[in-house]
C-alpha cells in the first residue's frame, strides 16, 4: 500500500517536472527565436545616430527610451541579445565540447597525458575565474571573440573533470568490461558507451553554466574588455549607461532587465534538466 | 515549505541592503569642510577642511606630481595653488603681475623682470632674482618643451632684478613663462623624492601621491593676503560616476570633470556651477607617415576632407556635451583677435559623400564601407578617456562617418601618449588642449605643428608653415602675430591634416557654501587664497 503510494507522488512529481522542463524550454525557445530575428523585429536602426533624440524617456514611439546618442533602446536590446546570447551559446558549447573530449581521453586512456592536461586544468582552476579571464582579455585585446576566448581559457577544465570522473567510473564497469570482450576497440567503447553514458552529467552542467557564463560575458563587456562601443551587447549597454544611473535609469534598466530574464530563464531550465535527469526522480519509470 | 522561507527571507535582506545602501548617510566622510576640533576645550580654534575631485590629476595626463619640471606636472602645481608664475593670464588673455612686479622688453632678446620684493617661499626664504634663475636654469636644463619655447641664452641676477638674454627674439617669453612650467619653486629644496616641492602659492604640500591624491596645508608665509582654509585634499577620482556620487554624499566638497550626464543631479540649490569658456579644443591630427599602414587613406586630401565635413560638431556641443561647449572652426576661439577669420568645411554628409565619390572611393562590395584599390576606407582613431568629451566624440563621429562609408575603429586608451608616437598604431588621434592658455597663438604652432613641434606626431609638413611659423617668432606687434597666426591655421584647415571640433565651457561644481572657488579661461588657476567654505 505504502509502495503504491510513493510511486504515485514519483509520478506526480515526475509530471511536474516535465511540465516545467516544457514550459522552461518553450520560453528559451521563444528567446532564441526573438534573438535570431532581432534584426527584423527590432523597430530601428540600432546604430543609426540621432543626435535630437538624445535621452528621450520610455514611450509608445521608444519603448525603452533613447541613449544619448539618439539610439532606440529597445532596438539596441534587442540586437544586443544576438551578441550576448549567440556568444554565450558559442562559449558553452565549445567548452563543454572541449572539456568533454580532453576529460574522456584522459579519463579512458590515463597515463601521461591524464597527469600533464589535469595539471594544466589544475592551474585554470587555481586561479579565481573572472580575474583569470580579465588578465586574459587584456592580454588580448578587447571584442567579444576575445572575451569568449578567455572566458573559454578559464572554464573548460570543469567539464574535462566531469568528464574524466564519469569515464574513470564507467572504464571499471562490468559492462564495459563485457564490450571489450566483444571484440569493441577504444573508439567505438568511446562513442558507443562512455559518452552516451556520461553526456547526462554533462548537459546539466552545461546549462546550467549558461547564465553564469552570460553575466561573466557581460562582465567582461562591462569592464570594456568585451564588446567594443559601438555594438550593441548588454554588458557594455550598461557600462555606457552607468554615469547616468541616476539620472537616466532606463539606460541602464533595459539591458539589465534583459540579462535578467535570459539568466533566470537559462538557470530554471538548466535547473529543471537537472531534476529531469536526476535517478531520483525517475524511479517511477 | 523550508525553501521558500529561505528564499523570502533571502529577498528580504537584499532589499534591506540595497535600502541601506541607498540611504543618505550624508554624515559620513570628509563632508562637513569646516569643522571644530572635536572634544577638547572649547576654545579650540575651528578648523577648515576642503576636499576637492579630480579626474585628470593622474600619470595618465603627465601630471604623475606636482614637480613643474616635470612634462605636465606643473598643471597640479600651479591649479593647487602650491606654485605661482611671474606673470598670470587673465581671462581675456592679456598678462598681469604675480610674482613680477614688472617685465620690460629692453630689445629684441633681452629682457628685464622686477620681482616684488615681499614675496617668500612657503619655508620662509625671500624670493630674490637669484633664486628664479636657479629656478629657471634647473627647468630649461631638465624640460625640453620649456627649453624650445623660452629660448634662454643667459640670464643675470641682481637683487630683485633678473635680465633674461634669449637665443633669438621671444615675443612671448613672459607668455611662456606663465606657462604651469614657469611656477618658481625653490631649487635649495630641489626635487624631493616625496615630490613636494616648495613654492610661493597659498599651501603648501606634504603628500604626493600619484593617481591618489596631495595633501596640502595652508601656506602660513604666503605673501599675498590670508589663506582661509587649513587642510584641503585633492583626490584623484577619475570616474566620473565615482566622483558624481562623491560629491553627492558630501565625501568631497568640489569637483573638477563631472560627467555630463551627472550635471542634473547637481542643477539645485544645494550645489553652485563655476563656468566659463576656455581655449580647450577637442581636435585631431592625421597621421602622415608614410610608414603607416594607413597612409594611402590618410594622405588622400579627400578622405580628410571627407572627415572633416563628415563630423557633426554642433550636434556633439548641443547634445553630448549638454551645451557646455561651442563649435571650433580654427584652433582657437573667437574671442581671440587670432582665432578670427579662418575658414573651413563645415557638417556636410552629402557633399563629404560626392568628395569622396569624386576620389575614387566607391562602395562596390554593398557594406556599407567604401573601397578604393582594394583597400576599405577604414581608419584607427586614437584617443584616451580621461577627457570625458573624447570617447563620446568618437562614437559621435563613428556613426556619423559610417554614414558616409567610411569605417572608424577607436582605440580610446589611457596608453594614447605611448601609442601616438608609434607611427603605425592609428591614423587620427584626437586629445583635448588649452590651444590659447597663454593668450597666444604660437604655443600651439610650436608644440603640434611644425617640423621640430614635440608633439607633431603626425608628422605634418608645410614648407609655408614653417615660413610662417618663423616670421611669428620675429614678430613684435601683437596685431600683426594674430594675421600671421591666422594665415597659419587657414593652412592647416585647407589641408585638414588638423581638424578642429568645439571649445570646452569648462566648470566646476562644488557644495553651497563653497566661495572663492572659480573657473578660468585658461584653466591654471584652481584652489587660490580665495577659497572658503562656510
Amino acid at each position: 500500500m505504502n509502495g503504491t503510494v510513493t510511486v504515485r507522488v514519483q509520478k506526480i512529481k515526475r509530471n511536474t517536472i516535465k511540465a516545467r522542463l516544457i514550459f522552461f524550454l518553450a520560453l528559451a525557445a521563444i528567446l532564441l527565436l526573438i534573438t535570431l530575428y532581432a534584426d527584423r523585429l527590432a523597430p530601428y536602426d540600432p546604430y543609426a545616430q540621432d543626435l535630437s533624440k538624445s535621452m528621450l524617456a520610455p514611450s509608445a514611439e521608444h519603448w525603452m527610451g533613447t541613449d544619448r546618442y539618439g539610439r532606440d533602446m529597445f532596438s539596441r536590446v534587442l540586437v544586443g541579445a544576438q551578441t550576448s546570447v549567440f556568444s554565450t551559446l558559442a562559449l558553452v558549447a565549445a567548452i563543454s565540447v572541449f572539456g568533454t573530449v580532453v576529460g574522456t581521453l584522459c579519463g579512458y586512456y590515463g597515463g601521461a597525458l591524464d597527469s600533464i592536461v589535469m595539471r594544466i586544468s589544475d592551474v585554470c582552476l587555481a586561479f579565481p575565474g573572472l580575474v583569470f579571464a580579465l588578465a586574459i582579455a587584456a592580454l588580448l585585446g578587447g571584442g567579444v571573440s576575445n572575451a569568449v576566448l578567455a572566458l573559454a581559457v578559464i572554464s573548460w577544465p570543469k567539464y574535462a573533470r566531469v568528464a574524466r570522473s564519469q569515464t574513470l567510473a564507467l572504464k571499471s564497469s562490468d559492462f564495459m568490461a563485457a564490450a571489450r570482450l566483444s571484440g569493441s576497440n577504444s573508439m567505438q567503447m568511446i562513442l558507443r558507451h562512455i559518452l552516451p553514458n556520461s553526456l547526462g552529467p554533462i548537459l546539466v552542467t552545461a546549462m546550467l553554466d549558461i547564465g553564469t557564463m552570460m553575466m561573466e560575458l557581460a562582465g567582461l563587456s562591462f569592464l570594456g574588455l568585451g564588446a567594443q562601443p559601438p555594438t550593441a551587447e548588454w554588458g557594455n549597454m550598461m557600462s555606457g549607461g552607468r554615469s547616468m544611473l541616476q539620472t537616466y535609469p532606463w539606460l541602464v534598466l533595459s539591458p539589465g532587465f534583459a540579462i535578467f530574464v535570459t539568466v533566470v530563464i537559462f538557470n530554471l531550465l538548466g535547473d529543471t534538466v537537472r531534476d529531469y535527469m536526476d535517478p531520483k526522480n525517475s524511479r517511477a519509470q | 515549505m523550508m525553501k521558500k522561507l529561505l528564499a523570502i527571507l533571502l529577498v528580504l535582506c537584499l532589499a534591506v541592503g540595497i535600502l541601506a545602501g541607498c540611504g543618505g548617510g550624508s554624515s559620513s566622510g570628509a563632508s562637513s569642510g569646516s569643522s571644530a576640533s572635536s572634544g577638547g576645550s572649547a576654545a579650540a580654534p575651528a578648523k577648515k577642511t576642503f576636499v576637492f575631485g579630480d579626474t585628470t590629476f593622474n600619470a595618465e595626463n603627465e601630471e604623475p606630481d606636482i614637480n613643474p619640471h616635470y612634462a605636465y606636472s606643473g598643471w597640479p602645481c600651479i591649479r593647487y595653488g602650491v606654485g605661482e608664475t611671474l606673470m598670470k593670464i587673465a581671462d581675456d588673455g592679456t598678462l598681469q603681475p604675480w610674482l613680477a612686479e614688472s617685465a620690460v622688453n629692453v630689445n629684441e632678446t633681452t629682457w628685464e623682470i622686477v620681482i616684488r620684493d615681499n614675496v617668500c617661499f612657503s619655508n620662509g626664504k625671500k624670493v630674490d632674482a637669484a633664486a628664479v634663475k636657479a629656478c629657471f636654469e634647473h627647468l630649461i636644463e631638465v624640460h625640453e618643451r620649456a627649453r624650445d619655447n623660452l629660448k634662454i641664452d643667459s640670464m643675470e641676477a641682481d637683487g630683485q632684478k633678473l635680465t633674461i638674454v634669449t637665443s633669438e627674439p621671444n615675443p612671448i617669453l613672459m607668455n611662456y613663462l606663465s606657462e604651469a612650467y614657469g611656477c618658481i619653486i625653490d631649487m635649495e629644496v630641489g626635487i624631493p623624492e616625496n615630490g613636494c616641492v616648495v613654492g610661493t602659492g597659498p599651501y603648501v604640500a606634504t603628500e604626493v601621491v600619484t593617481d591618489d591624491h596631495v595633501s596640502l596645508v595652508k601656506n602660513v608665509n604666503y605673501w599675498d593676503g590670508e589663506v582661509h582654509i587649513d587642510e584641503i585634499t585633492v583626490r584623484t577620482i577619475s570616474d566620473g560616476d565615482t566622483l558624481a556620487m562623491a560629491l553627492q554624499s558630501g565625501e568631497i566638497n568640489a569637483a573638477y570633470g563631472m560627467a555630463y550626464g551627472s550635471y542634473p543631479l547637481f542643477e539645485n540649490d544645494n550645489y553652485t556651477f563655476t563656468s566659463i569658456q576656455t581655449s580647450r579644443c577637442f581636435w585631431g591630427m592625421a597621421n602622415l607617415h608614410e610608414e603607416n599602414p594607413g597612409y594611402a587613406i590618410m594622405s588622400d586630401p579627400a578622405v580628410r576632407k571627407a572627415i572633416a565635413m563628415g563630423i557633426d560638431k554642433e550636434g556633439f556641443v548641443n547634445v553630448l556635451l549638454n551645451g557646455y561647449g561651442y563649435p571650433a572652426t580654427g584652433a582657437f576661439p573667437d574671442s581671440f583677435a587670432f582665432g578670427q577669420g579662418v575658414k573651413t568645411v563645415s557638417f556636410d554628409p552629402a557633399e563629404a559623400k560626392a568628395v569622396l565619390e569624386a576620389a575614387g572611393w566607391v562602395d562596390t562590395d554593398g557594406d556599407g564601407i567604401r573601397e578604393k584599390n582594394g583597400q576599405k576606407l577604414s581608419i584607427r582613431w586614437l584617443t584616451y578617456p580621461s577627457r570625458q568629451e573624447l570617447p563620446l566624440l568618437a562614437e559621435s563621429a563613428q556613426a556619423t562617418l559610417k554614414e558616409i562609408g567610411m569605417d572608424v575603429q577607436i582605440n580610446c586608451t589611457k596608453d594614447h601618449n605611448s601609442i601616438r608616437k608609434d607611427p603605425t598604431a592609428w591614423d587620427v588621434w584626437f586629445s583635448a588642449n588649452v590651444n590659447a592658455g597663454l593668450g597666444d597663438p604660437a604655443n600651439f604652432f610650436d608644440t603640434y605643428c611644425l617640423d621640430s613641434s614635440i608633439k607633431n606626431s603626425g608628422g605634418h609638413h608645410s614648407d609655408k608653415l614653417e615660413e610662417l611659423a618663423v616670421q611669428l617668432r620675429g614678430t613684435f606687434d601683437p596685431d600683426e602675430r594674430a594675421r600671421i597666426a591666422v594665415e597659419m591655421q587657414q593652412e592647416l584647415l585647407d589641408d585638414n591634416s588638423y581638424v578642429f571640433c568645439s571649445f570646452l565651457r569648462m566648470s566646476m561644481i562644488m557644495q553651497k557654501g563653497v566661495t572663492g572657488l572659480e573657473a578660468h579661461t585658461c584653466d591654471f588657476y584652481e584652489l587660490t587664497a580665495d577659497l572658503d567654505i562656510a
